[in-house]
């Protein structure tokens, strides 16, 4: 286990060190000037650029003022944003963790309902269920998930006013920011009204976690048909039914288990196209998390906000596929042994 | 006259060919690869099997519905958008921008990333490493949130689009093309023609790529998928197709305003999309189900 964990921690810091030479390098790319870009600070006078540039050393080797760049992010200090020139920092502290609730919202949902369908048609592979499932999962892996958006808030708060449309929760309660994640927010405040208010959030994330997780969860139906397909095969499935075990036995038993380690592997890969569609379905349902806020940010042209956005998120989604994997190596045994990082 | 056959001369069909067999017994296969056909024709030829023209804008003619509604006009099929322009031609032509131009996108990067990922199977060592742990983090980022970054950088419109989306999907050619061909390269067969005396490029260029060309047209389809619902999801957010061209993910935008009275402008492109990406993967899971039955047998 010592040695896996250097591994991953080997290739946390690669990955980190590359994230963090893609971001700086932005600030070149985009058009304009560098320092600028960086900091954010438009309305800049001769005499604070000159401050600027002492703190960035752009005037510097190339390496001296990626160090400086290193030093800023990992002190926090992300720059202004260049269209309302707050600190990043304080943004992004505000909305990512309702792109956090959204996602993690959705994944739990995609392996709850995708896994156990996953597990019933390879329970019934090759019959009229199985063939059922997958064309259902066929579907939905292809379905436009902005499309999908639109046509969840035609259906279910137009023709049917069941839901509502757009936000993350009703105006009319106010909830104190603690973790940043309204709806354990809500548990936590001493509101009279907590309980009316956590149905109305729950309201509220249904519809925009369901249009997030359909394509995640028609791969987790695949990935699960697979690996229990896979499973059904072993020997030690063929030694338990010669045992005498009936099919339920096994299949709680034995089989569940053994498939379940094989799919948390896919979970990390599976969380990054998720984010993906988060950002989109943000923008639909008017969520404020930091996917609209970055597309936002493309209309504006705030390359300050985009080069900090996407480190951000990028880091965000690269700890949960490590987590992913530490996960995997602590359930299964075989793969702390494996040779590749 | 029929040819007849003198010699007793057995044909083995080369790999690609055996795979088409397998490919041709699988009904639903079959289905998905006849309506790809059918939208690269409707790609190449639109502008000739248009009705109306899908730019052009017709003011007595505004919001009809399709023309199964009641106060439809037979005319125009599927009814007209805010502009009074043609939907079904505007869909007609759309097949050549969103599917026409991911296939092409998709052509190029599988070029550009199987020439790396074949010569970077060659290589070993420190480079190699590098090489590997880079396409890791660059796989690791979703490939909309890169396009998207791309797009940033070299500011909205198609052709940038493309670019960010050939882009985007060079590392997975890379990746798998490396990846297979270091499999290849340890069997039998590789070393006797080695032993022939076959150079590293002449063994790549008769012996590996023949064997390992439908894994790569398999990742191909996944490849055009992908590129069929991003270049959509970036015109969506208006960041891709400029508001005239009929692009699907665009027309999609643009009828948002109007969803209320006007469903249709949403439904259609929408379903435009489903169909093509719905093609798309069917012929994917063909190639991978013969693939699989091609190993078994």
């Amino acid at each position: 286990m010592l040695i896996f964990t250097l591994r991953r921690l080997n290739l946390f810091f690669f990955t980190m060190l590359l994230l963090t030479i893609l971001s700086f390098s932005l600030s070149f790319l985009f058009p304009g000037n560098a320092l600028i870009n960086v900091s954010g600070q438009i309305n800049a006078s001769p005499e604070q650029l000159i401050l600027l540039s002492e703190s960035y050393q752009s005037e510097s080797s190339i390496v001296t003022q990626y160090i400086s760049y290193l030093k800023h992010v990992l002190s926090g200090d992300l720059g202004l944003s260049m269209s309302s020139q707050t600190p990043i920092n304080v943004e992004i502290a505000d909305l990512l963790p309702a792109t956090i609730e959204l996602s993690m919202v959705a994944l739990l949902l995609a392996m709850a309902i995708g896994i156990p369908l996953g597990f019933i048609a390879a329970i019934k592979h090759n019959k009229s269920a199985d063939s059922l499932i997958l064309s259902i999962a066929m579907i939905g892996y292809s379905v436009p998930v902005f499309w999908l958006g639109l046509l969840a808030i035609l259906i279910f708060s137009i023709i049917f006013p069941w839901l509502p449309s757009a936000g993350q929760i009703s105006l009319l309660f106010e909830i104190k920011h603690i973790t940043g994640i309204q709806l354990i927010d809500i548990l936590l405040s001493d509101n009279i009204y907590k309980w009316q208010a956590f149905q109305n959030a729950s309201a509220h994330i249904i519809l925009p976690a369901c249009v997030v997780a359909m394509a995640p969860g028609t791969i987790f139906i695949r990935l699960a048909r697979s690996s229990m397909l896979e499973v059904l095969e072993t020997s030690y499935i063929r030694a338990a039914s010669a045992k005498g075990l009936t099919f339920n036995q096994i299949i709680f038993h034995h089989a569940i288990r053994n498939s379940l380690v094989k799919i948390i592997r896919h979970v990390g890969l599976q969380f990054a196209n998720l984010v993906t569609l988060a950002m989109i379905t943000e923008v639909i349902f008017s969520w404020p998390g930091i996917g609209r806020w970055l597309i936002d940010s493309i209309y504006q042209r705030d390359y300050t906000a985009i080069q900090s956005g996407l480190l951000v998120l990028s880091c965000f989604i690269f700890i949960v596929h490590i987590l992913t994997d530490f996960i995997y190596a602590a359930l299964n045994p075989l793969a702390r042994d494996s040779k590749h990082a | 006259m029929a040819r007849e056959k003198i010699y007793q001369e057995e044909e083995f069909p080369s790999p690609f060919l055996q795979l088409w067999q397998i490919f041709r017994q699988t009904p639903v296969a079959m289905i998905g690869f006849g309506c790809s056909i059918f939208l690269i024709v409707l790609a190449i030829f639109s502008p000739i099997l248009t009705p109306h023209s899908a730019i052009e804008s017709n003011l007595d003619m505004l919001l009809l519905p399709p023309s199964w509604d009641d106060s439809g006009n037979i005319s125009f099929l599927l009814g007209t958008d805010e502009l009074g322009r043609d939907m079904l031609s505007r869909l007609m032509s759309g097949a050549s921008l969103t599917f026409g131009l991911s296939f092409v996108v998709v052509v190029i990067s599988l070029i550009i990333g199987v020439l790396i990922g074949s010569l970077s199977a060659l290589t070993t060592g420190i480079k190699a490493s590098f090489l590997n742990h880079f396409l890791d983090v660059i796989l690791s980022i979703p490939s909309l949130l890169l396009a998207i970054i791309i797009v940033a950088i070299l500011g909205p419109g198609l052709s940038n689009t493309l670019w960010a989306i050939v882009m985007v999907l060079i590392p997975q050619f890379v990746h798998i093309t490396r990846n297979a061909v270091k499999e290849e390269f340890v069997k039998d067969y590789v070393l006797a023609s080695r032993l022939d005396g076959a150079s590293s490029l002449r063994i790549l260029r008769y012996s590996v790529f023949p064997n390992i060309i439908e894994k790569i047209i398999s990742q191909a389809t996944l490849a055009q998928s992908a590129a069929i619902l991003d270049i959509a999801a970036l015109g969506f957010l208006g960041l891709g197709a400029p508001i005239p061209l009929p692009e699907w993910g665009a027309m999609l935008k643009s009828g948002i305003d109007l969803f209320y009275i006007a469903p249709w402008a949403v439904y259609l492109p929408g379903l435009a999309i489903l169909f093509s990406v719905v093609a798309t993967n069917l012929v994917g899971e063909g190639i991978r189900h013969s693939l699989k039955l091609h190993k078994e047998s």
